[in-house]
């Protein structure tokens, strides 16, 4: 299962709610304003940390470039359409919006 | 005549309020209204540098607020808190802007009599 996040970590609390139920080892992709937990620094960095300790994490690239997002957590994948379209043909997807 | 505060609580792009915010600012500038603009929350993302949302096929955001000075807006007022709590400063802004603690921001949206949300 792909849980796909597309809302900020900071006024929204979807990836804390995803990463509740998702079992380890599955997926998260940041999409549009999802990406933004993908920053270093933010205090919503604790919360990335812990998705990656249990999960690939993706963010996909157009999403980050259109906000300006260059300082990411390292460990984070940076997909670009190619790669959301193959997540979601081997993944079963869960759109945690 | 009234003078209107402008608040942008949410990130661009993943919504149209963004970019209705700032076409409102643009028209309040155009009519000469006295008009203050305060980015909290997810808003203080609207400022930041280095937007290219090409392959979203949308036009980058940020780079328009500097512009916003030639129809007379010149008040800009970013929540320092929020800055902080998504690891930013002011260095990594599109244009230089008031930084005001929560009593600032608080103040400045006193001094005005219509607040319009964004």
């Amino acid at each position: 299962m792909l849980f796909m996040i597309n809302k900020t970590p900071t006024q929204y609390g979807n990836l804390a709610s995803a990463l509740r139920i998702a079992a380890k080892g599955q997926p998260i992709l940041l999409y549009e304003d999802g990406v933004y937990a993908a920053m270093s620094g933010a205090q919503s960095e604790a919360l990335l940390q812990a998705a990656l300790a249990d999960h690939p994490v993706y963010a996909l690239e157009a999403d980050l470039e259109a906000r300006g997002l260059t300082r990411l957590v390292p460990g984070v994948q940076v997909i670009g359409y190619d790669g959301f379209v193959e997540l979601v043909e081997q993944h079963n997807v869960a759109p945690w919006i | 005549m009234k003078k209107v505060a402008i608040v942008m609580r949410k990130a661009p792009y993943g919504s149209v309020y963004s970019a209705e915010g700032y076409r409102s600012i643009m028209g309040l500038g155009v009519f000469e209204m006295d008009v203050a603009v305060a980015f909290v929350d997810d808003g203080v993302y609207v400022l930041l540098k280095g937007q290219n949302p090409a392959k979203l096929d949308m036009k980058p955001l940020g780079d328009g607020f500097p512009m916003l000075s030639d129809f007379d807006v010149k008040q800009f007022y970013v929540h320092a808190e929020s800055l902080a709590e998504r690891g930013l400063t002011a260095d990594d802004l599109v244009m230089g802007v008031e930084v005001l603690d929560s009593a600032g921001i608080s103040a400045a949206l006193a001094g005005c009599d219509v607040v319009l949300p964004f």
